[in-house]
């Protein structure tokens, strides 16, 4: 009877510690959206707690697990003197040394990871369900502003600043940094240091409505030196429609009303409801990282945007005839 | 009945090491969050907010103490597991009270000191 | 000789026995419906809990296909984002804490040799409220009107009347019935832990299960209302456009989350506790010794109850309150894991130190434990605030609270069903099945929660529908969908173990498990009288320790062993040494508690639908059918001063004051009450301290003048109230009477100044939260009030019907109490409202 328990949760230990070993392997297999992967120098400070802490874990896991098994299967007599020890050891001392000293290490980090930005200010509003980005260099008194499309200077710290005239969002670039919600009535504030040029993901990460799950952002880390260059062009107005189906597309634009919620700089359309356009085609992907920035998938975002992302405020033009999108689709792709 | 009456108050006593914990906690928290409100700054400076809750934090872990002591005191000889308080009078009950009353203390002890530490380590609103 | 008295004594013994039977008869029939007895109650309670948490289940297996598959569409967003917030609403609220309080009904008096709880009609009506409102939330979902922003429901999301449709009104009203039935719990846990246990169980002589339902009871006082002040608040904003959320007009949305997690820190605890006390049942009895370290456990049980109350802000690390304001609740977060790991190890050193027999309780004890292990271990990671901004939000803390609560909560909870199922029907479940339950749950629950840590660190929030491929999550997904279908073929097994018929199966042996304490005395299968007499218990497991304390039991040897006049009696004891203080008659069979529920649950009902006629009509019947209850089965006056229970013992039949249970649950109520206005004052404190100025400029105040006119008037009804209770004892009946009708008319003045007043100020509710605010608290005192003179007026029908007199007074004993808290409340109230405007 005895032995068929120790055997068992032998066996079922055994088991357990081999799968665990196979996925702390899977580990480096991550995307660019993992906080495993850290391109940032707070989420590389983060990662380097994370490993101590599942190491400590598991050796804390493997002997409880241990003296559990032990005691089970244990008939010896006069095990009182190691039963207190385990008491007061276990369950008071070593735990109080252990989680004092994981204070004293993690408590400053904050205070760290939250300090003063080099310069550049970032103001990002979520708006369900996108992102509405404005961009404050240093020195500036009118904002660049943009959507759904975060691009940061690698090698500096970037203060961004978070609000929401909504509803309450998260700010999450799991790569970079720990999440900081957007709450209405609130600024709050989130400084990242990215490190090397990368391409890396950000998504909100508080339930926010019907297509809470269809609001992300791509990231865009570029060398500080390029950076400039990328806010000028950012700055711009929009490049004019070229002759053909783009132009006639750009009269389309204006005649559904899309101006009336969407803002291109430099055309008549200046509405503030909905995300700036003006450089469209130059992002990766569209409905806030819904879908990818091509003919086909905006052909199916215009048409059907209500299916795509359900609840959206944006009507769907699935009215409009084939060549109607064609020109739209091909103006929209201009907006580089 | 004097014996009762007496020990009704031991099963408040009882409680008083997690008592002083909570309220050293809420006057922590609740100072802390409406000075730095009221400052504004993330930049503020905390000073009089750590000293002050190191002052507290020094009353508290007196407090606990004490309370530790006098329940010592009436928890009788040797530690609980010689003798488990488990004999039909109301010596041992009182003992049990006691001992009991001496390990919430030691553990509200410990929590007060953990409660403390951000005040050491961290210096502004931030 | 010896022969005939023998005989005789025998003779005396069967009759006593039909006496007790008699009057502890469960009905027959559909008269079976109108049991109050905890057997009942609970097995009703507890079949309705799980029943719950199957329908909570088959969601969660909904939303596993649902993300078994990127871009998955087998539920649509909307039907998903409802699916995952009932699962976790009915799990947290229909079966996690009402598993706790079904369990406890059932088996805590026959841990305490009791018979019953000191309330029966209690447990009844908060066991129907729980029915009813629990069927009304799940139903909700066939709808399509199920809530769906998560089981927090944040605002401004949901106060959004566009967005948030009847679910959340549904939700909310869901969560009135559990309030309801949490605090009648609670009432029932302490009093029945302090007052009710046999005489000579001392303090320390308390099974562990009876101290960890205590802590736990307390601390519902204390984290239930503050969710009750914050529904009120929800509701009042949804409803009448009154801005506690609402950051245009001076809200904040940061006050719900406070009211939320304050509840919901301890709440977890609640769940957790009381299944971790099972465990401190059963593994002394496979270890076949006492607990090693019992005062240990005390310790545990008391400091987890206390610290649990400091961690509530480790929800909100996100927000972006100030670091040294996170690290106290990061500290706090660390703390607790002392207490919490100090009773993990007394289990492991009891083991360790007795000698152990296999058995398939014992088997879901240790997959409990492993699985909480791993939990705790997670727990510490994400108490520090810098990891938990990586891991808030994601699967990660999917992952770590699934892993606390299925291993502190549910396997305990399985292991006590293998365990109890016994002591409930007479039949033991099947070892084979339950060993197979076991595997099948064990495996599946580690394959589908393991890899989720992995999941959320690799970048997947929680609560999204579906989620794009190529980010890595996929494999993780489908690996933790065919885990969770594993984990549910292992309910399913123990589900079919609990149903199949048995009637061909035999009755267990007597105390199958050869266990040390009370609840084992039960005869297999159990006799509706609980025990056949109330023992005296001299030890901590008397089955083990005290000579021919079985035999001595069942022949009647003890303490009420009989009925004589048909009613049903238990022991009331004191505190510390369980001294005799009370033979207290405790109700039989009743349908009023049914149809208070049911009134009552239409209150909440037909309000929820706006159609306030009904609502006003449900609400006069509900009061109808308490002041019904109330007066037939309460304050009854015995037909004899003292009764004699056994071995030359005479106990009073009637007690008032305060070593009255009576007393006592008007004493803890008021606490939980009190818990509730603390939270409605802390809004306004709250309010003040992040508004650059509160009252804003332009805002009318109440004034002082109609507040201090009304404190006043109130104060007046307050002391005619405490006079009335010493004109009462010298027999004064008319002074009584007139006083409690002055009483009355002042009380009802006092709140028409209070109102009428105020509103000629031209303080608005809807213009700005400091409106709101004030107002709150107004309507608050306004509605106490009005309970109070209810109870005034009682106390004098009462009083007309004979029922009240100088000698028999526990009525006005009780209404005097309520208003000694309620003159507290006024006059608090008035403090905050008119005087703190002016020091500020």
């Amino acid at each position: 009877m005895l032995n068929r328990t120790r055997n068992r949760a032998l066996h079922r230990t055994g088991c357990w510690a081999g799968y665990c070993w196979t996925l702390l392997l899977c580990a480096g297999c991550a995307g660019p959206q993992s906080a495993l992967a850290p391109g940032g120098a707070e989420s590389e400070q983060v990662l380097g707690l994370l490993r101590v802490m599942v190491v400590g874990g598991a050796v804390i896991a493997a002997l409880v697990g241990g003296v559990a098994v032990h005691a089970a299967r244990s008939n010896r007599e006069n095990q009182e003197k190691l039963g207190r020890a385990l008491i007061i050891g276990g369950g008071v001392v070593v735990p109080a040394f252990a989680l004092a000293a994981l204070l004293v290490w993690s408590l400053p980090m904050m205070t760290a990871f939250r300090a003063p930005g080099d310069g550049l200010r970032i103001e990002v509003s979520g708006e369900q369900w996108w992102w509405r980005v404005r961009y404050w260099p240093e020195g500036a008194e009118t904002p660049i502003e943009t959507a759904n499309l975060i691009v940061l200077p690698a090698g500096e710290r970037t203060e961004i600043v978070l609000d929401s005239p909504d509803v309450i969002h998260s700010f999450w670039i799991p790569a970079l940094a720990g999440k900081v919600d957007m709450i209405p009535g609130r600024r709050t504030r989130l400084v990242v240091e990215p490190q090397e040029p990368a391409e890396l993901r950000g998504q909100c990460a508080e339930f926010c409505g019907t297509s809470h799950a269809l609001m992300s952002f791509p990231v865009e880390v570029v060398p500080a030196a390029a950076f400039a260059g990328w806010l000028e062009r950012e700055a711009a107005h929009a490049a004019a429609a070229e002759p053909g189906p783009a132009e006639a597309g750009a009269e389309l634009f204006s005649a559904l009303g899309c101006g009336g919620c969407h803002n291109v700089r430099g055309t008549g359309a200046d509405g503030v409801i909905g995300p700036d356009l003006t450089h469209f085609a130059s992002r990766p992907s569209i409905g806030a990282g819904t879908l990818p920035n091509e003919p086909e998938a905006l052909r199916l975002w215009l048409a059907t945007t209500g299916k795509v992302k359900p609840d959206v405020m944006m009507p769907s033009f699935g009215m409009l005839g084939a060549p109607e999108l064609d020109a739209l689709i091909a103006y929209l792709a201009g907006l580089r | 009945m004097a014996a009762n009456r007496q020990g009704s108050r031991g099963l408040w006593t009882l409680l008083t090491g997690p008592v002083v914990w909570a309220v050293h906690f809420l006057v922590c928290y609740i100072g802390t969050a409406i000075f730095c409100a009221r400052a504004g700054d993330p930049e503020a400076d905390l000073a009089p907010v750590r000293l002050g809750i190191g002052a507290i934090t020094l009353v508290a872990l007196a407090v606990i103490a004490f309370v530790g002591i006098e329940a010592d005191r009436r928890s009788g000889p040797g530690l609980v597991f010689e003798c488990p308080h488990d004999e039909d009078t109301v010596r041992e009950r009182r003992q049990f009270l006691g001992y009991a009353t001496l390990l919430l203390a030691g553990v509200s002890f410990i929590a007060t000191l953990l409660v403390a530490l951000p005040a050491l380590v961290i210096p502004s609103c931030r | 000789m010896s022969g005939e008295h023998d005989a005789a004594d025998r003779a005396h013994r069967e009759a006593q026995a039909e006496r007790l039977l008699a009057a502890w008869r469960t009905p027959t029939g559909w008269r079976y419906w109108s049991a109050v007895n905890n057997s009942e109650v609970g097995a009703w309670y507890t079949v309705a809990a799980f029943v719950f948490f199957l329908f909570a289940g088959v969601l969660a297996l909904l939303v596993r296909v649902q993300l078994a598959v990127p871009s998955n569409d087998f539920l649509s967003a909307d039907v998903y984002n409802q699916a995952f917030t009932l699962h976790g609403t009915v799990m947290m609220f229909l079966f996690a804490v009402p598993i706790f309080e079904a369990f406890s009904i059932l088996i805590l008096p026959q841990i305490l040799a009791s018979r019953d709880l000191p309330f029966p009609r209690l447990s009844a009506y908060g066991f129907w409220s729980f029915v009813i409102g629990g069927v009304f939330v799940c139903g909700s979902i066939f709808f399509g009107a199920a809530p769906d922003a998560g089981w927090f429901m944040y605002p401004p999301l949901t106060t959004d009347l566009e967005q948030s449709g009847i679910g959340t009104d549904i939700w909310l009203l869901g969560l009135s019935f559990i309030e309801v039935a949490s605090i009648a719990a609670a009432i029932e846990l302490i009093v029945g832990v302090l007052k009710c246990r046999p005489p000579g169980m001392r303090i320390n002589f308390m099974p562990l299960y009876a101290w960890y339902v205590l802590v736990v009871g307390g601390m519902i006082l204390f984290a239930f209302p503050p969710l009750i002040a914050g529904d009120l608040l929800f509701e009042m904003e949804r409803a009448f456009d009154w801005p506690f959320f609402d950051p245009e007009r001076g809200g904040d949305p940061l006050l719900w989350q406070h009211l939320f997690w304050i509840f919901g820190h301890p709440e977890v605890y609640i769940i957790f506790l009381p299944a971790i006390a099972l465990v401190a049942m059963i593994v002394p009895t496979f270890a076949q010794r006492p607990i090693f370290g019992y005062s240990w456990v005390v310790l545990a049980a008391v400091g987890t109850g206390f610290l649990s109350f400091g961690l509530w802000v480790h929800h909100m690390y996100a927000t972006g309150l100030p670091a040294i304001s996170i690290g106290f609740f990061s500290a706090a977060s660390e703390a607790v894991v002392i207490p919490t790991g100090v009773q993990i190890f007394v289990f492991i050193a009891t083991l360790l130190t007795g000698r152990v027999i296999f058995s398939t309780p014992l088997l879901f004890i240790a997959g409990a434990l492993a699985i909480f292990l791993i939990g705790g271990l997670t727990g510490v990671m994400v108490a520090l605030a810098p990891f938990d901004w990586q891991a808030h939000d994601t699967y990660f803390v999917v992952a770590h609270l699934h892993y606390v609560l299925i291993g502190g909560m549910l396997f305990p909870i399985v292991a006590g069903f293998y365990y109890y199922f016994p002591l409930v029907t007479g039949k033991k479940l099947s070892d084979r099945l339950g060993r197979t339950a076991f595997w099948l749950m064990f495996s599946g629950f580690n394959i589908a929660f393991l890899p989720m840590h992995l999941t959320g660190l690799r970048g997947m929030p929680r609560r999204v529908f579906t989620y794009p491929e190529g980010l890595g999550w996929d494999t993780l997904n489908m690996v933790s969908t065919v885990g969770a279908f594993i984990f549910a073929a292992g309910i399913l097994v123990v589900l079919l173990d609990v149903i199949r018929p048995k009637r061909r199966q035999p009755y267990a042996e007597r105390n199958p498990w050869n266990a040390g304490t009370l609840e084992w005395l039960c005869e297999m299968p159990g006799k509706p009288w609980g025990v056949r007499s109330i023992p005296l218990v001299t030890s901590r497991y008397p089955l083990w320790e005290q000579a021919n304390f079985v035999r001595d039991v069942d022949e009647g040897r003890f303490f009420l062993p009989d009925a004589e006049e048909g009613e049903r009696e238990t022991l009331v004891t004191s505190v510390l040494d369980a001294e005799g203080v009370q033979c207290l008659r405790v109700p039989g069979p009743t349908f009023l508690t049914m149809a208070a529920a049911v009134f009552t649950g239409g209150v909440f009902i037909f309000a929820t639908y706006h159609w306030y006629a009904a609502t006003a009509v449900s609400g006069v019947l509900a009061l109808a059918s308490i002041i019904a209850w109330l007066w037939t089965g309460t304050a009854v006056i015995p037909e004899k001063d003292e009764k004699h229970i056994g071995h030359g013992r005479t106990l009073p039949l009637y007690m008032s004051g305060p070593r009255s249970v009576g007393w006592w649950a008007m004493c803890i109520t008021m606490i939980g009450d009190m818990t509730a206005f603390f939270s409605l004052v802390f809004t306004y404190f709250f309010f003040w301290t992040v508004n650059p100025s509160f009252p804003p400029e332009a805002a009318p105040g109440p004034g002082v003048l109609w507040p201090a006119v009304a404190l006043a008037m109130l104060i007046g009804a307050w002391a005619l109230t405490t006079m009335a209770r010493r004109w009462n004892a010298r027999d004064r009946v008319l002074s009584l009477r007139a006083g409690l009708a002055l009483a009355i008319v002042l009380a009802a003045a006092s709140m028409g100044a209070l109102v009428f007043g105020v509103r000629g100020t031209g303080l608005d509710p809807t213009a700005s939260s400091y409106g709101a605010t004030v107002w709150v608290l107004i309507l608050w005192l306004a509605a106490h009030v009005a309970v109070g003179s209810v109870m005034q007026a009682y106390c004098i029908a009462r009083s007309m019907a004979g029922k009240l007199t100088g000698k028999w007074d526990i009525e006005i004993r009780n209404v005097s109490l309520y208003w000694h808290f309620l003159a507290f409340t006024a006059a608090a109230t008035t403090a905050v409202i008119a005087l703190f405007p002016l020091v500020d």
